[in-house]
Formats: structure tokens, sequence, C-alpha cells
């Protein structure tokens, strides 16, 4: 499937910025399965100074310092990308839970996995988060199948609603409203996969705009969207799930890129001198081509 | 475990059969024949020391605890000291190979050699600096090191815990020695002992060694680039030569404010806050009163995680946007690595053994305090089986103190377990073995008490170089063993006792660039500028309110109000009430000035003290004086601390009574007169005292026109009893009266407190001294500001002359309040636009989507 994106931020202030530099992850990481054909990061005002580098998770990461005074700021990715994602293992032929738990002792096979086992500054461990997840593993339950029951689960359970929870909203409450957005039920999910000793990961990307002839629009579209990776165990690898909409990821998602919760992947952060208050403006455009 | 617990540790001073070790001979024969009075006077000598000089920055009456110093040193022979920093230099070497791995190809957690949690779950790993992507050559991430050690029943000294981050307490060592050099000289006698000094030295030189690498390497991209705008921006000051060394302070609200302030000095760095710097184009300027310096070297002293709210934590007010940046960018070197606080893990001792091995190929020369790391099965079986034997800290935590299960109660107990058990990666345990004890001063003689031993190092570019000395902390029995130096506590100092082998190591030879030679002080930090401003404002005013209350309570001292007073005491209180000095509703003087009299005595109060109390002043200027210590001499440091001391008990003591009321003004009074003649004596007058000279001239200024104004808003008939008060306020009365006897009438009276600029006490004195001043910051620059002044003076000088020429002076002075307060708002506008001239506060700055709440930021750029 190949998709255009475009993701536009626009900052307006009220008073003229002096000096402002943004940190921004919006470029699309090359995987073997998303070949990214282009892909550009276009700043009004263009930027002092532009710095490009791969970060810790291996996500493409960009700096971009403004210097001149500058009463708004656009940032726009334009990207052109192909994705496959792998067909998920068969659930019932996964391994049991308790066999892909053990991934925080680390060494060959796992190291890079364990990572994802331990809370993070976003994803505290939270008790009841951790006994909701948990009553989808009863013991000796193939991984995947739990992880589908999960899936289940929160999109019955939970309603999609913005504006109830800010990105600094703990599990914990998310769980107790029952109701939030694509960010809050991968915090909640991710929160009671690691409590198992599960590894699992925060996917920062877009989901189609439009839906595919025949089936309903996703929730999360025209915006930033995030998902759950889950660790199946080092034979079978990552696969991808999203809460939100209750399905694995095959052919409607494209990936910016990972890490341990929100925090590691904040579409533009900055840091501003001036500007009084500021208005924000997203628009997500992801378009099948 | 290999040691059994024992309930007390090995004697530093005795050897267990009654004998004296033979390095403790001399220092015990020393302190015995010492004519002190023993050893309880010794420790109070030394106490006393410490306390006048504020070694740990203690604002005056603040309260605040400091480290104090015990007289008895702890002496280790030459021999030892060298086995333990050989093995202290390996053991920097080994931690510097982990960090490159851990940073880098992380082939420790691929091969299983470290478990993930010691780097994945550990709040000092900082994943903005470990980007993919080939390492700079000649990278390092230690540059200086310490270790805390303690002596086991064997009599071998183990490391306890690595600090990498602030290696604190460098200070008190280097304080201890001097102190004790200087109170108890005769402890010396006949020792041969190292210095500390050199030690300073070799760290000096190499940070002048890494800033040239980097102004080198600035100067060729300048020569390649040349012409290009990009490396060129509005304020860069020109013709920078030498390399810019600061060393980055939290600032006064830090515990080791005094420390950070000590160093910099030592090392010649500049001292600085986040707000002080700014990133353009990728490299880390110093923002001063000539412009924008640029900093090649930054020896941090903040917590890491603060330093770029951009890659970091976002919510840190401290920190410098695009530091991370730029550091990757290696146009500036951050030392420490920032990053590595991950090596202060106290779990990490578990793997060292191993890590020795594989890394260097040889054992480890030091060991550690054995160590299990709770995240395996075995280790916790281990620690379940009797937990009152283990102390519990944290796996990667090497700050918190550690938890003693023989301290807690069983539900306590459980807790801790059940803690453990949840996330048992974040636990680690060593047994609780008592460190050696060592004798310290008590009320009847030597006390036996439990040290430990912090010994510093440091890269020189080629191997590793150690303080010949240390900090030896003395565990009272409330205190934890681990953890953090905490901000108060009692230390030794560590004598390291030369012997024949040993060589004398001389200062190394200075980087040999020659130095431009100054008159200015053009690299004065705009915030240090700013600082010492407020300080000269604020010890004026502090002054000027003095003087009011004083010129009141004299009046309302007398208990009958003459008419006269009466009119001197309305206009007393307005300009007390204009001052912030006391609420509108206490202005009244009607039955004898009651509510006056107690507004006054209110004005001491610390308790809820208003802003622009007397209490408030004084807070206002030991906080200053602080914030300014690195710029002021000792002896000015001490007339700002001692007298503020002294006003602050006289305040407390003053319980409702007029008289000594009246004395602590005059104290006031006195303690802004010594300040004053300190600086005109010992400041030189660059840049630090021009802007103290300044805000004292701005303020007496503003205080002139405000008080004549008052004054004088009276009818015409009144006008003479107001002119007496106005010379009362300037001081003035002699002078007048040896030029006019008591002829008093308002052209003469203007003339000099107004107009003639021959009266230090005077308005037209304050003008002149702000022109001129004005002119001498601006030096080349524009002089727009000193014309301000100079109008100013032109505007008062016509004023008086009209005045003069009126037929009926008495109806012309009656006329002057509207445009005095005129004038006193324009000087207060007139130090509005120096703020924001020289120190140029910026508008806070704002995270952005970073999800959390906007940080107050000073201003940075």
């Amino acid at each position: 499937m190949r998709y255009r994106v475009e993701h536009s931020t626009r900052f307006t202030y009220a008073d003229p910025v002096d000096l402002a530099c943004h940190m921004v992850r919006l470029m699309p990481r090359e995987l073997p399965y998303q070949k990214v054909l282009s892909s550009e990061v276009v700043a009004d005002p263009v930027a002092n100074r532009r710095v490009e580098h791969v970060d810790h998770f291996g996500n493409r990461v960009g700096w971009l310092f403004l210097e001149q005074p500058h009463p708004r700021f656009t940032v726009t990715l334009h990207a052109e990308v192909e994705v496959a994602f792998p067909a998920p293992p068969a659930a019932a032929s996964t391994p049991p839970w308790e066999e892909v738990a053990t991934a925080r002792q680390g060494g060959p096979g796992q190291w890079q996995a364990a990572e994802f086992a331990f809370p993070s500054p976003m994803v505290a461990a939270d008790p009841d988060v951790a006994a909701y997840v948990a009553e989808s593993f009863p013991a000796g339950r193939p991984i995947l199948v739990g992880i589908v029951d999960v899936l289940r689960r929160i999109r019955e359970d939970f309603s999609f609603r913005s504006g109830v929870t800010t990105i600094a909203t703990p599990v914990g409450q998310v769980l107790a409203q029952k109701a939030g957005v694509c960010q809050d039920f991968s915090h909640l999910m991710i929160s009671g996969l690691r409590n198992l000793g599960l590894p699992a990961r925060y996917v920062s990307g877009y989901i189609r705009t439009k839906p595919a002839p025949g089936t309903a629009r996703r929730r999360g579209a025209d915006q930033s969207h995030a998902w759950v990776g889950c660790w199946l165990g080092s034979a079978l690898g990552w696969v991808d799930v999203d809460p939100t909409n209750d399905l694995i990821v095959a052919d409607e998602h494209v990936v910016l890129g990972w890490g341990r919760d929100y925090g590691d992947l904040s579409p533009v952060r900055g840091v501003i001198l001036g500007g009084g208050a500021h208005s924000l403006d997203v628009s997500v455009d992801l378009e099948a081509v | 475990m290999s040691i059994p617990p024992s309930p007390t540790g090995i004697d530093e001073m005795v050897d267990g059969q009654g004998g004296l070790r033979p390095h403790w001979r001399q220092i015990v024969s020393a302190i015995s024949l010492s004519d002190g009075g023993g050893l309880a006077d010794l420790s109070q000598r030394l106490n006393d020391a410490f306390d006048n000089e504020g070694v740990t920055g203690i604002l005056p009456g603040s309260g605040r605890h400091s480290w104090r110093c015990d007289p008895l040193p702890l002496p280790i022979p030459a021999g030892e000291f060298a086995a333990l920093t050989e093995g202290l230099a390996q053991r920097a070497e080994l931690l510097e190979a982990v960090l490159e791995d851990i940073y880098g190809a992380q082939n420790l957690l691929a091969d299983g050699v470290l478990p993930p949690a010691i780097v994945y779950a550990n709040d000092a790993y900082l994943r903005p600096s470990h980007m993919q992507g080939p390492r700079r050559p000649g990278h390092r991430y230690l540059d200086f090191y310490a270790a805390d050690l303690v002596r086991g029943a064997d009599g071998a000294w183990r490391v306890l815990a690595d600090r990498t981050v602030g290696a604190a307490g460098i200070a008190y060592a280097r304080e201890n020695r001097r102190m004790l050099q200087r109170v108890i000289p005769e402890v010396f006698r006949g020792t041969q002992l190292l210095q500390l000094r050199p030690f300073f030295d070799i760290w000096q030189t190499a940070l002048q060694r890494l800033g040239q690498e980097r102004a080198e390497a600035r100067r060729f991209q300048q020569s390649q680039f040349q012409g290009q705008t990009q490396f060129q921006f509005a304020g860069q000051a020109p013709a920078q030569t030498g390399p810019g060394i600061a060393l980055l302070t939290p600032g006064t609200s830090s515990q080791h404010w005094f420390e950070h302030m000590m160093l910099s000095r030592e090392l010649s760095c500049a001292l600085v806050e986040g707000g002080d710097l700014t990133v353009r184009g990728g490299a880390v300027f110093l923002k001063t009163l000539k412009g924008l310096q640029r900093v090649d070297v930054l020896l941090n002293r903040a917590n890491a995680r603060s330093l770029d709210p951009l890659e970091l934590d976002a919510g840190s007010g401290i920190g410098v946007p695009g530091l991370m940046d730029a550091a990757r960018g290696a146009t500036i070197r951050i030392s420490n690595d920032p990053g590595v606080g991950a090596m202060e893990a106290p779990a990490l001792a578990a793997w060292l053994p191993a890590l020795s091995m594989r890394l260097l190929g040889e054992p480890l020369k030091i060991a550690s305090v054995p160590t299990l790391w709770l995240g395996e099965a075995r280790a916790r079986e281990t620690v379940w089986r009797d937990p009152a034997q283990w102390l519990i800290r944290g796996a990667t935590d090497g700050r918190s103190a550690a938890i003693e299960p023989a301290r807690l109660n069983a539900a306590e107990r459980e807790a801790l377990l059940a803690d453990i058990a949840r996330e048992p990666w974040r636990f680690a345990a060593t047994p609780a073995v008592a460190p050696s004890v060592a004798p310290c001063a008590g009320p009847n003689g030597m006390v036996p008490k439990p040290v430990v031993l912090r010994i510093y190092m440091v890269f020189d570019g080629r191997e590793w170089r150690a303080m010949d000395g240390g900090l030896a902390r003395v565990i009272e029995s409330d205190e934890k063993l681990c953890g953090a130096l905490p901000g108060e506590g009692l230390s030794k100092d560590v004598w390291i006792l030369n012997d024949e082998r040993s060589d004398i190591v001389g200062p190394p030879a200075l980087p040999a660039f020659a130095v431009a030679i100054r008159r200015t002080a053009g690299d004065l930090p705009s915030r240090v500028a700013d600082n010492l401003f407020w300080l000269g404002r604020y010890v004026e005013r502090l002054e000027g309110s003095a003087r009011l209350a004083r010129a009141t309570l004299h009046r309302l001292a007398r208990g009958v109000i003459m008419p006269h007073e009466l009119i001197e005491l309305e206009a007393l209180s307005r300009s007390l009430e204009q001052a912030d000095l006391i609420p509108a509703e206490a202005t009244g003087i009607l039955g004898g000035g009651g509510a006056l009299l107690s507004a006054l005595m209110g004005s001491l109060q610390e308790r809820g003290r208003n802003s622009g109390s007397i209490a408030w002043l004084i807070g206002n200027v030991a906080r200053l004086t602080e914030a300014v210590r690195d710029r002021l001499t000792g002896d000015m440091y001490g007339a700002f601390t001692s007298g503020l001391r002294q006003i602050r008990y006289s305040a407390r003591h003053v319980n409702g009574n007029v008289e000594l009321l009246s004395q602590t003004m005059v104290e006031i009074l006195r303690f802004s007169a010594s300040v004053a003649g300190l600086a005109a004596e010992n400041m030189v007058r660059g840049g630090g005292w021009m802007f103290l000279e300044l805000g004292r001239r701005m303020e007496r200024a503003r205080a002139i026109c405000s008080q004549v104004g008052f004054a004088l808003e009276q009818p015409p008939a009144r006008v003479e009893p107001a002119l007496r008060l106005v010379l009362e306020l300037c001081d003035s009365l002699i002078t007048y009266r040896s030029r006019y006897l008591t002829v008093l009438q308002p052209a003469p009276v203007l003339d000099l407190v107004l107009a003639d600029d021959g009266n230090p006490r005077g308005l037209a004195f304050q003008l002149v001294a702000i022109a001129d001043l004005l002119d001498q910051i601006a030096g080349q620059g524009d002089r727009t500001l000193s014309a301000v002044a100079t109008g100013l003076l032109e505007d008062i000088q016509a004023m008086v002359t009209r005045v003069a020429d009126a037929a009926d002076q008495s109806a012309a002075a009656s006329g002057l309040p509207e445009p005095l307060h005129g004038h006193a708002s324009r000087i207060l506008a007139l130090s509005d636009q120096v703020t924001r001239h020289y120190f140029a506060l910026l508008p806070a700055a704002q995270t952005l989507g970073s999800g959390e709440a906007a940080p107050s930021f000073r201003g940075a750029a």
C-alpha cells in the first residue's frame, strides 16, 4: 500500500518569538516493511540551523533553530511511503506468555526488547491497570491470544473521546474514566503488559484518513496516531497492534518511530523565548495513492 | 558473603592491643601539647572560624547549618595512599570503558555481561547521549572522579560508592586544611604532609587543555569560512582568543554553592547559571556586558537531567536549550559528560570484577564492598534469610541513603520486602558492615566514630592524578552510610604523610598562550552586573529607610509632639508610606503616633514581612550578597555578613522598646557606611564596582526627590520646618549651618540638597555620578543613557534657580512637590532603561509540545 503523508503543525504567537529551537520526530523511519520513497520536513520561517540524527531507538530526529524574531512557525512533513506489514503469526501457535515474560533478564536475543519491559516516565506501573490487563493472560495462554483479547476489551470498555485527557494523564485515571484517545489506550495497554514482564513499546505514526472502500472510518485519523508494539519472543519478534481500533496493524498505518512512551516521540517539541500565549493548529492527511 | 558483619569497625588510631599506630604518634603528641586547652576547645575554635567565614554559604542568620571540621585529622601513610589511588585510577578507566560501551555499541548488554536493568532502568542513563553514528575521536566521558571508601575489619579499604557526577566535598576538604593550618598551626609542626594545591593546578591545566583544543578548532573553522555569515551574528563579542571555561552551578539555592564558588576561583573559570548561557549557531555563549563570549568547556555542577529542556527534563528552569546538540557537535565539551551519572549505580559493583577482566584484561585492583543485585533470585534468597544483616540500596540510585532493615519495625520491613518483590531490579544489597572508627573531639576527650573516606581524582590528559588528601566524613549515629553528600555534617582533614620515597609534586607548566592585558571588565556576566546593581539599590534603600525611621522615632520618643514636629511627622510618614515601610493606615499621627510607632516596630518582623519592610530589605541584601559572593573580597563579604548578623540580632531583641529600635537603625546606618567605605577602598573601578555604585546612586537620587517633595507639600507659611527636615534627611544640617548659620531660607537649602554637585548627600552629586558611570560603562558605545542623567541634572538646577529668582521663595518652594515627584519617576525610568539595556532579561522561555506545564525560565540569549 502506498501513502502520501502530510502533517502540518502551526504555532501562532501573541508576541513575536525571539529565539526558538524545536526538536522534531516527523520523519518516517525505514523498515523492512516500510519503504520511505520520499520525505521532507519544511519549516516556515526557514531555520537558521538544522541538524539531523538517528536517536537511541533508531528513529530519525531533527533540530530546527530559529534565531530571528517570528510571529508564527509552521513545520510540515511531506512524505511518500510504501507499507506492507508482515502477516501476524497464527495467534494460537504463539508461545505461552510466561515464556516471553523473562525478557528483563536480557542477554542474547532479548536484550533490546528488555528495555521495553520496565516502567518509563509516562507509563508508570499501576495496580488497577495491571489487574485489568492481567485478566486476559491466564496461565499458559499463547501470548498473541492474550494480546488480541486485550484489544477487544479496550475497544468494548473504553470510549474514544478527545479533550478528557492530556498527555500527562496517568493510566490509572484513564482506566477509571474509561475514556481517552489513542495515546491513553496505548499507554494503558503498555503499562499492563510490562507489569507482566512483557516488552511493549509505543509506536508513533499515522492511520489512513479516508477508509478503504467498504470499511468504516478509523478512529484517530486526521491527527497523529499511536499504537503498541508487542514482543512475542526472540523467534517471532515484534507485532504492532492498534488498541484504539481493535486491530493488528496491516496496511492502514505508517510508522514514524517508536520508544518507551510518548515522551520519547513527541512529534514537535520546542523551547521558545518570548511569544506570550500561543495557539496550536495541527493537520494530518494520510491518503492512499 | 565473605565478611562477617561486626558491631563496631576497627580503630584507625589504635591497633587492638592498646598500642598507637605509628603514623598517629605525631598527631597525638602535637594535640596533647597544643596550648588551646583541650580538644573540645580546639573544636570550638574551628567551629567559630567556619561560622565566621560562612563556609557553606550560610545566609546570615538563616540558621542553615554548615560543615564542621574535627580538629583531629585522619592520617594515611603515603605508601598506603598510593596503592589506593592506583586502584582508583584503574577503576576510573574501567568506568570510562563501560560508559563508552553503553553509550556506543552496547556489547556488554548484547552479550549478557550486564543486565538490561542497570542501563535501561537507570534514570541517569541519558538516551540523548546515545545517538547512533561514529564517535568523535578523543572523546572522553570522565575527566574527574571520586570514590567513597570504608575500611573493613580486615584492614582493607573498599569502595562504597563511585562518584562521577559532582564529586562534591572538594571545597570542604580544602577549607578543612586551610582552617586547621590557621586555627591550630601547632598540630602541623614537625609533620611532613603532602599538599592539596598541586591537584587544583593539575585540574586547571587539564581544563585549559580541553579548552585550547576547541579554541584551535574554532579558529581553524573561522579561517575556513571567513566572510560567510553563518558564524557571525549580532552581539557576538569580537576577537576572543583564549578558551572560554565556565562552571555551571544551579545557583545560590544549591547546597554546594560555596563549593562551586570556590572551585570557579581555584580553577579560574567563570561561574555561570543556565540563564547566563545561550546557544547560537550550534555553539554556546556566555552573555556578558560586552556581548556574547564563546564557552568551550563547561564544568558541570548542575543536575544532568536539567541541562537541556529540549532533550532532557522539560520542566527544569535552569537548562540551556540546544546544549546537548552543541555537545554532540563538539563545539563545547561538558565535563564530565552528562551521561556519566549511570556509573553511580550501586549495583554495578557486582559486575566490576568481570568487567575489568573483559574490558581492561586485568583483575580489579580495589574491591567494592560486597554487593548483591536483587534482580537475581539467588541474591534475593540470600537477603531474605536475614534482612537485618543487610543495607538495602537503590540498584541504580546512588544518591539516596541506604535503608537499614535492622532499624525497621516488622510492618515497615514487610513493606520493604513487598517493594523488592514487586520491582526487584530496583534494589541492591550490601552487608551491614561497620566502617573503621577514628577518634573525634568530644566534650571529654576523644570519641571514636565511623568514617567514610572520599578521594578525588582528575584526568590530566594522560593519566589519573589524585588529590593528596581527601574528605573523611564522620558518620554520626543518626546518619546513613550511603547516598549523596549531605548539606551539613562533620568531617576531617585527610593527611597523606610523606615518607622519604615520595616525590614532591611541583605545579605543572601552565599553557603557553599570552593573556591580553585588560583594564575593563567586559566579560562580567550580565547576571552578575544585574545582581550588583540591585545590591547597591537595596543597601541604599535600607540606609534611607533607617534614616527615615530614625528621624521619625526621634520625634515620637519625646512623648509630646510640638506643632512644627507635627508638620515634619506628616511629611515623614508620607515618605515612609511611599517607601512601603509602613501601611497607609498607619500614617495618622493623631493620638501620639502610636500606630506609626507600632508600624515601624512591625517593619522589623521577619515573619510575614511585607515587601519594602526593613526585614525584607535585609533579606534581599543578604540574598544578593550571597549571589555576588564570588565578586567580593573576603573582607567585604565578612563586612556584609557580620553587619547583617548584628542587625538581625538587634532587630530580634527590640521587643517594642523605642530606644532599642533607634539603636538598630543606627546599626543599619553604620553597616551601610562600612559597606560603602569598603567598596570605595577595596573594589577595582571596573564593571562590578560600577554597577554597585550605579545602583546606590540611583536609589539615593530617587529617594531625595521623593523626600524633598513630600516635605515641601506645605502651604508657603509652613515651609520653614519642612526645610529643616529636608536638611536633616539629607544629612546636610551641619554643612548648611557652616554656610548660612541659622537662617533657614528655601533657595539656599534647596541649592545645597538639590543643585550643589559637591554635596555627596545631595541630588546633583548623584546625577553627576550616574552620568559619569553610565559613560564609563558605555565605553565607546551608545551614550544616550548618560545624556538622560545629564538632562535630569540640568532640569533640577533650573528648578532651584527659579526658586532663588522668585519674589516669594516660600511660595515657589511649595510649588516644587509635583515636579520633584515627576523627577523621581524619571529616575526610576532611567533605572529601567539600564536594566533593559545591560541585563536584558528576556521574556520567559516556554516549552511546547512536551505536555508539561510551561516552566518559568530565566532569560537566556
